[in-house]
Parts: C-alpha cells; sequence; structure tokens
C-alpha cells in the first residue's frame, strides 16, 4: 500500500511537470494535438449523418406514389414561378452592375455557395454548435457565413479535412452589425450571442438601439444583416425580436434579445458562402488560429 | 498488454459517442450529456496506473476537440482524478464508493469544462452559478445513471484482453 501511495507521489510530481511543459509548449503542439483527435471522430460524425440520410429516405420510400405525384406537381409549380422571377431578378442584376461602373461604386465580395448537411448539434451555456459534414477538402474555409434560404444560420469557426464546425447566430463568439425593420434611418445595432442558461433557450442580445426606434405595430421587427464587415452578405434574416425593447444602465440606447427566425436545431442542411477572394474578417481568423 | 487502454478506449467511444447523440437531441435545451467522467471508474480499479492515465487524457481529449475549452484542460484534470483513484485506497472498494465516485468525478470535470468554457468565451458570465447549476445536477446523476452499463462494457473487454480482475475480487 505504501509502495502505491508513493507510487501517486511520483506520478502528481510527473502531471505537474507535464502541465508545466503543456503551457510552455508551442501551441501548433497543442493545436495539432487537437486536430489529430477531432479527425478520429470525423468517421463517426459521417456515419450518424449517414444513418439519418438513410432514416429520411426509407421514410419518403414508404409513401404512397400519389402523395409523391402530388409533391412532385407542387414543385413543377413552385419551379415555374420561381423561373419567372429569375428572369427579372437578372434583369435587376444588370442594372445594379450598369450603375455600380457609372458611380464607380465597388462590388460586393462574390460567394460560393456550398451545401452541406448537418451531422450534430452541439449545445451547451457557452457554446451552441452544428457540425458539418463538409470541410477543408470541399473548399470550405474559417469564417465563412453559413445560411438557410435568406436566414443566417451562423459562421463557420473550425474547419477539419471532412468536417467543420459552426458557431450559431445564439453561440456567444457570434457578433455582427444589423438593421432594424421599421427604422427607416437604417441605423446599425449589434448582434452579440450570450451565454445561456443550462435547460433554457438560446438566444443572442441587440444593442445600441437607438430610444426613438419604435417597434411595428403588430409584429415582431425582423433583423436584418448590413453586409458591413465583410463576412455576411446584406439583407439577410437574423431572426426577430424577442419582445420589446428595454433600457440599459448606459442610458443612451436601448436592447432587446434577438430569437433566431429559423429553428437552429432542426435544420437537416444548409449553405456555406465561401468568399471567393479572401476578405479582412477571414484573414483576421487565420491570424488568430495562427497565434 | 501494453495496448489495452487504447483497445479499451476504442470500446468505450461508443458510449461517448452516444452520450453526444443524446445532446444532439437535447440540444435546443442548451445541457450536453456528459459521461466522461464515469468512463474512468472500471479501468482504474484493474488497469495499470499509466494505461489509465493514458485512457483518462484520450477520454478527455476527445471531449475537448470539437468544443470550445481551453487545450488540455479537462484531459489533464481527468489524468489528475486516475492517479488519485488508482492510488490504491479503498475509494472504489464497494458498490457504493464506486457509484459515490462516479457522480463526484463526472460532476468534477463538468465543473472544470464549464469553468474552462466560461473563461475562453468572449461573452461576460452573468449570474454563473444559476447557469452552471442544472447543469451540473444533470452530470452527476447521469454519472450516477450510466455507471454500471459502462463499466459492464469496459469490465467484459478488460476480461477479454486478459486484465486481471480487482484485488477485493481474486
Amino acid at each position: 500500500m505504501r509502495q502505491k501511495h508513493s507510487g501517486a507521489r511520483a506520478s502528481y510530481v510527473l502531471l505537474a511537470i507535464f502541465v508545466a511543459l503543456w503551457v510552455l509548449l508551442p501551441s501548433a503542439v497543442r493545436r495539432f494535438n487537437r486536430e489529430a483527435f477531432a479527425e478520429f471522430q470525423a468517421p463517426a460524425l459521417h456515419l450518424i449523418g449517414k444513418s439519418r440520410d438513410l432514416a429520411t429516405f426509407w421514410e419518403k420510400q414508404s409513401r404512397s406514389s400519389s402523395e409523391m405525384s402530388a409533391a412532385g406537381r407542387d414543385l413543377a409549380r413552385i419551379n415555374a414561378a420561381l423561373e419567372l422571377k429569375l428572369g427579372a431578378m437578372e434583369d435587376i442584376r444588370r442594372e445594379n452592375v450598369r450603375l455600380r461602373e457609372i458611380t464607380r461604386y465597388g462590388a460586393p465580395p462574390e460567394y460560393l455557395s456550398i451545401v452541406a448537411r448537418v451531422a450534430t448539434r452541439d449545445s451547451a451555456a457557452w457554446w451552441q454548435r452544428i457540425v458539418l459534414r463538409k470541410g477543408r477538402n470541399d473548399g470550405i474555409r474559417p469564417g465563412a457565413p453559413v445560411v438557410f434560404g435568406d436566414t443566417v444560420v451562423g459562421r463557420v469557426t473550425a474547419v477539419h479535412l471532412t468536417t467543420s464546425e459552426v458557431d450559431l447566430v445564439t453561440s456567444p463568439g457570434f457578433r455582427c452589425t444589423a438593421y432594424l425593420e421599421g427604422d427607416d434611418a437604417n441605423r446599425i445595432v449589434l448582434i452579440n450571442g450570450v451565454a445561456a442558461q443550462s435547460l433554457g433557450t438560446a438566444r443572442a442580445r441587440v444593442s445600441v438601439i437607438p430610444y426613438d426606434f419604435n417597434l411595428p405595430a403588430g409584429q415582431p421587427a425582423r433583423v436584418f444583416t448590413t453586409g458591413m464587415g465583410g463576412v455576411f452578405p446584406s439583407r439577410l434574416t437574423l431572426g426577430v425580436l424577442d419582445g420589446g425593447t428595454f433600457a440599459t444602465q448606459v442610458g443612451a440606447f436601448r436592447e432587446s434579445f434577438l430569437l433566431p427566425s429559423r429553428n437552429l436545431y432542426n435544420l437537416q442542411e444548409v449553405s456555406v458562402l465561401v468568399p471567393i477572394q479572401q476578405t479582412p474578417g477571414e484573414a483576421l481568423i487565420q491570424a488568430d488560429l495562427f497565434q | 498488454m501494453a495496448w489495452s487502454w487504447i483497445l479499451l478506449l476504442l470500446a468505450t467511444y461508443p458510449w461517448l459517442l452516444g452520450a453526444d447523440l443524446i445532446s444532439d437531441t437535447l440540444a435546443s435545451s442548451t445541457v450536453v450529456i456528459f459521461v466522461t467522467g464515469t468512463c474512468l471508474i472500471a479501468p482504474c480499479r484493474r488497469l495499470p496506473r499509466w494505461q489509465c492515465v493514458l485512457f483518462a487524457a484520450g477520454a478527455g481529449f476527445l471531449f475537448e476537440a470539437r468544443r470550445p475549452i481551453p487545450d488540455g484542460l479537462l484531459a489533464l484534470s481527468l489524468v489528475a482524478a486516475t492517479i488519485t483513484l488508482s492510488s490504491g485506497g479503498p475509494l472504489l472498494r464497494s458498490t457504493l464508493r464506486r457509484f459515490l465516485a462516479a457522480t463526484t468525478i463526472n460532476l468534477g470535470a463538468c465543473l472544470v469544462w464549464y469553468l474552462g468554457a466560461a473563461y475562453a468565451s468572449p461573452a461576460p458570465a452573468e449570474n454563473l452559478l444559476i447557469q452552471m447549476f442544472p447543469q451540473l445536477l444533470l452530470a452527476a446523476l447521469v454519472g450516477a445513471a450510466s455507471l454500471i452499463p459502462i463499466a459492464l462494457t469496459q469490465n467484459a473487454v478488460m476480461d477479454r484482453l486478459g486484465i486481471a480482475p480487482p484485488p477485493e475480487m481474486t
């Protein structure tokens, strides 16, 4: 017994030496270690995602042919309507390009849209994340915005070979600028994810709301991206203001909470908008990772 | 066998993945089903200490790899807990003590990663105690509830690997 206790003491000493070494080691070693363990888990995450897809496939296979043909007919109608809209959008795009050329206004960043399936979701008080089944091999880069339709889902924070992690809009690490619906002056407000209470609902904070801003009557105010900062394209929906606004201790502005417009934890598929040319925000994230 | 710890880690991984899957299902309620601390109990009774240490570090790093927790914080805390558990005292002798150890280690490890994540997060902590209480309570309950199934799996694997049973059973 005494031998075991002295062995334990030696183990504690060794652990203390290792902790000191671990702290002093270059961050590249720690990053490599983290990356190795993340890659180890990647096949299992892919397997989970594919099992879900298979379950969905069999669920759809079990539908009757009349039900499927009705769904096909509805989709054909929607497609026809969308084709008309596409033509109109193309006209608007050409007009926009022409006006930008006349006024010599800089072109907005162009994005490559990569569709990715969601492997798992992970949510705690200090992080709300989803893991996508596409990664560096598919061209995803850290800092790229993630959307579903015209709704912002979040932002890519870590990219591995075949998977990537996305911080959701409500995650404490998420920040962006936004406009409020009903504010004709288009004044900028700030969106920050906040630490959620365990067993509570995750929300983001909307701050710097001007005192004279009035909520639209009868409906929650929608919150849009500004397109500033070069990360998110403009006029994407972030969500709606949750309830009213409240005064802060500072006094000059009001605050509110943002309720994401889609249920972020039920998404099956999202689009990652990878900027064709590297944005300044991306360069900053990569510099952070390097340090 | 020198590789027993890694085989045991691979055998335990489905439990860790299962916990992640339950967390996935409960994602909208912002809680994590955490069982990594409980996974240390059975190996600490039978494996040599150096193998227990490697097992604990591996399990800790697996949890940290996809979460914004300072590098090595959980893994090294689990290693410290493993050294204590495997020091040959009467800590894991009876079933009651094993339940107590599973609850304590799981709760303690949960507290470590929670505070680590709070420290690493750019958002300020508001009412930290109230925020983390449900998560800690859940970790303690899950730690106790998952001990028997996880230990059964791990003991079956250790029997197959020919690792000697714990001293009190011989």
